[in-house]
């Protein structure tokens, strides 16, 4: 039980006047003349009994009257469970985690789920009192502390964001946060859309005595369709349709300046090619679209290529079979030509040169003088562990096995890993350097051979390949993707224009399909509530009813009974 | 006056038409006016013969024995005893002074212009009627007398007896034996505030030498039924005993305890031959007489 204005308890005291009034009385009450004294005694004597259960019954009816009015005054609040149960809660620390990334957009029954998911945020943080810690957590992952009207103000103030929001990491940095305080309660509100996708992997950690409750989806989502990514390889675009599994293709249509280059049909989760037309030397953007759907932030995303000259590649004699015959395929396509531009081999040539450790580990100190003479700043080190490689940037590569390699290090700093400079960590197996490019040097962990990695037997191997010599080596930098409001931007070196990054949505986003209540329950530890069922439990866990009224009910009562008791003993 | 029965208005306003001796002439003329007969005939009388029964005869003066030897129907006649010796003691203690409230009489007052009605009445009857007023001691004694001028004497000794202080009746009774050398009648007017076991000792002491005991208990209406403020500290007027009470929590017990002590008293002296009465202060005079009747 806790009071509203403890300070009134102190108007407890007051219980003791009927008995200090009772010991304490110094009773003067006027005298008469009153023959029949004895007849008093004998009516007072035999009448002892019932007088004294009688005053200590007023005087305890009378103590227990104040002790209910100061009660009442104090204005206690009890737990109270009971669904619908009105009244104040405990001090309580909340963080409401409102997700307002790409797919809050969407548009359901004629209103965007974001409003909705608003409004429920607005109860919640209404609900708070000024004893209460509150917090308001969004997509962009940045958790601003408030008064509960000052969060609602913020509220208002949400749009749509551009960043996915990952819910299990959500409700674990919540989770940290609310037990970091030292209230009687702590609650975690989620209000989302719910997408499966959103969840992540594992389950939440969320410390014990922290309530999770998430609002339960309105409704089923209409069925969405979105551009996943656009790429450009060889002369045409390679476009990722994603949305809600299973519903059918919807035509995709390629822009080129304003101008539509290419139209085609794709479902969600399959790829479609759409060729482009021949087109100059430089940087180029087109747009892939689909036609609006109720889910308008993924229905079109840029994607950016450049065309250049073709590399004038020389090839060292020990490249191997493999880079030997991807560099065949890759003259035969015009993707590179003879020439001393680009140097593949074990040794750097004297310009852009691509360097694999040689397959004699003997010569590898050769190699090594060779690099430092050009003035580099990485070498081969000892032998590495065998692994897989992970390249965020060449997409083509993740996965594929390394056995063999050799590591890539500083030749000052060993230790020291990662981009500075004009380097750059491309790929890493194990999480050490495996592709590494060095000013106009690129270094390979292993050699392009099946005995040392599986690359060559992919299918990705050609390209990379092209990748190495055409973009790499020459210092171009890829075209990556990052997540943002739709756009492209460009870097440059110098007066060069060096790269592209296209900014989109998480293709994540476009599968509306809603998580199981058994799914969000194991991962975010949270119940799923309908809107009737959230606003009951909001706070309910601490929830206290004002039992003043039923005090001063039971005091009214207590009141009737002193008063029939007094007037009864007259 | 004539008009007005006397014995039957409320005491408190006979008292207002004068001193003792005219309220109780007027009382009695009343009172005698509306009998017919002799009103204590039966106890201070003899027999002396019989007589056949003729319609009108009271039927308790029936000689109940020859009507069951002879089946014949004779009333006892009796003959006036002229030396029928009386005493009445009236309670001049304290406690007798009290009323409670001013348009009634006060116990000592009521009691007093009983005893001078009573008085005249039998001296009327020529009976010698004397008097003793006590309080924790005897203070006025007028021997019985039935001479000329007794009846004033004895109003006498009641106006000049003062209200006393504590009760002592049981010593009051027994010095009436030694003022009643014959049997004779006593007449105990009081409120009977004292000790219930002495007293009675001392009536039964009065029933063993042969004389009729007559014992009028007096209270007032107040006395009956407690009543007052919220709280009050009662005191009795003879002691310093006092009770602080509040009336309304302790009026049911009380009046219980009232009326078991009224039971009580009329109880006890019924089984010692002793006639109790109950009077209270607020009761005509005539009534008060007709009980002896």
């Amino acid at each position: 039980m806790i009071f509203l204005h403890p300070l009134v308890l102190l108007g407890l005291a007051a219980a003791a006047i009927p008995a200090l009034l009772h010991l304490f009385e110094r009773r003067r009450p006027p005298e008469a003349e009153f023959p029949p004294v004895r007849y008093l005694s004998e009516a007072e004597r035999q009448s002892a009994r019932r007088l004294k259960l009688r005053h200590l019954l007023l005087l305890l009816l009378r103590t227990t009257l104040i002790v209910l009015v100061v009660l009442a005054a104090a204005r206690p609040l009890v737990r109270a469970r009971a669904r619908g149960a009105g009244g104040a809660h405990e001090p309580t620390a909340l963080v409401v985690i409102l997700d307002n990334s790409p797919s809050a957009g969407v548009v359901a029954d004629g209103r965007p789920v974001l409003e909705r998911l608003r409004a429920a945020a607005r109860a919640s943080l209404a609900g708070a009192r000024p004893e209460d810690r509150v917090w308001l957590l969004l997509a962009d992952g940045v958790v601003r502390q408030g008064t509960g009207p000052g969060l609602v103000a913020a509220v208002e103030s949400v749009a749509v964001s551009s960043r996915r929001l990952d819910l299990r990491a959500a409700v674990e940095q919540a989770g940290r946060i609310v037990d970091a305080e030292p209230l009687p309660a702590r609650e975690v509100h989620v209000l989302s859309d719910l997408q499966r996708t959103a969840l992540g992997e594992g389950r939440a950690g969320v410390p014990r005595g922290v309530r999770v409750l998430a609002l339960a989806p309105f409704g089923a989502p209409p069925p969405n369709w979105g551009i996943g990514a656009a790429q450009v390889v060889g002369g045409a675009v390679t476009v990722n349709a994603v949305g809600t599994p299973g519903a059918g293709p919807r035509a995709v249509t390629v822009r080129l300046r304003g101008r539509t280059v290419g139209r085609a049909l794709a479902a969600p989760g399959s790829a479609v090619s759409v060729t482009l037309p021949a087109l100059g030397q430089g940087w180029w953007v087109g747009d892939a679209a689909l036609d609006p759907d109720e889910l308008r932030a993924d229905d079109h995303r840029p994607f950016a290529w450049h065309i250049g000259p073709p590399a004038r590649v020389r090839a060292g004699a020990d490249v191997g079979p493999f880079v030997a015959a991807a560099l065949a395929v890759l003259r035969e396509g015009a993707r590179v030509a003879e020439g001393s531009e680009i140097t593949v081999g074990g040794r750097p040539g004297a310009g852009s040169s691509v360097v694999f450790p040689p397959a004699d580990r003997a010569l590898l100190g050769e190699a090594n003088r060779a690099l430092a003479a050009r003035g580099g700043s990485w070498r081969f080190g000892g032998p590495g562990t065998p692994g897989t490689i992970s390249a965020p940037r060449l997409g083509g590569l993740n996965g594929v096995a390394v056995m063999r390699r050799e590591q890539i290090e500083r030749v000052s700093g060993g230790g020291e890993r990662g981009a500075s400079g004009d380097s750059a960590i491309l790929a890493a197996v194990n999480g050490e350097p495996w592709l590494v490019r060095d000013s106009n040097l690129v270094l390979l962990g292993s050699r392009l051979d099946t005995a040392w990695t599986a690359l060559p037997a992919t299918t990705g191997f050609v390209p990379f390949v092209d990748a190495l010599v055409n973009r790499l080596a020459r210092g171009e930098g890829v075209v990556s993707s990052e997540e943002g409001p739709v756009h492209v931007e460009f870097r440059s070196r110098g007066a060069d224009t060096v790269g592209a990054t296209v900014y989109g949505p998480d293709p994540r986003e476009s599968d509306l399909t809603p998580a199981s209540p058994d799914l969000v329950e194991q991962t975010l530890g949270a119940r799923m509530l309908d809107d009737t069922q959230f606003a009951a439990a909001r706070f309910a866990g601490t929830r206290r009813a004002d039992v003043s009224g039923t005090l001063l009910v039971l005091a009214l009562l207590v009141a009737i009974a002193e008063l029939g008791l007094a007037t009864l003993g007259d | 006056m004539a008009t007005t029965r006397l014995d039957l208005l409320d005491p408190a306003e006979v008292a207002r038409l004068g001193g003792i001796e005219i309220v109780a002439q007027g009382v009695v003329e009343g009172f005698l006016a509306g009998l017919h007969r002799s009103p204590f005939r039966g106890f201070s009388v003899e027999f002396t013969e019989h007589r056949a029964y003729q319609p009108g005869d009271e039927p308790r003066y029936l000689d109940w024995k020859i009507l069951a030897r002879s089946d014949r129907l004779f009333v006892k006649q009796f003959e006036e005893e002229t030396n029928l010796r009386a005493m009445i003691l009236v309670d001049s203690s304290r406690s007798m002074a009290w009323r409670g409230a001013e348009d009634r009489l006060t116990k000592r007052a009521y009691a007093d212009r009983l005893a001078a009605a009573l008085a005249l009445i039998l001296l009327r009857q020529r009976d010698a009627t004397g008097l003793v007023t006590f309080d924790a001691a005897v203070r006025q004694v007028v021997p019985a007398r039935v001479k000329a001028g007794q009846w004033t004497r004895l109003v006498r000794g009641l106006l000049e007896t003062p209200d006393g202080g504590g009760t002592a009746a049981e010593g009051a009774l027994r010095h009436v034996t030694s003022l009643l050398a014959r049997r004779g009648l006593v007449v105990l007017i009081s409120d009977l505030l004292f000790d219930r076991d002495l007293a009675l000792t001392a009536l039964r002491y009065l029933r063993h030498r042969g004389h009729q005991v007559i014992v009028f208990h007096v209270m007032d209406r107040a006395e009956m039924e407690l009543t007052g403020p919220p709280e009050v500290r009662f005191r009795d007027p003879e002691s310093t005993a006092s009770v602080v009470v509040r009336p309304r929590e302790l009026a049911r017990a009380y009046a219980v305890t009232v009326q078991r002590e009224i039971a009580a008293w009329r109880s006890a002296c019924r089984r010692h031959g002793v006639m109790y009465h109950h009077v209270q202060t607020d009761m005509p005079f005539g009534l008060a007489l007709r009980l002896l009747a």
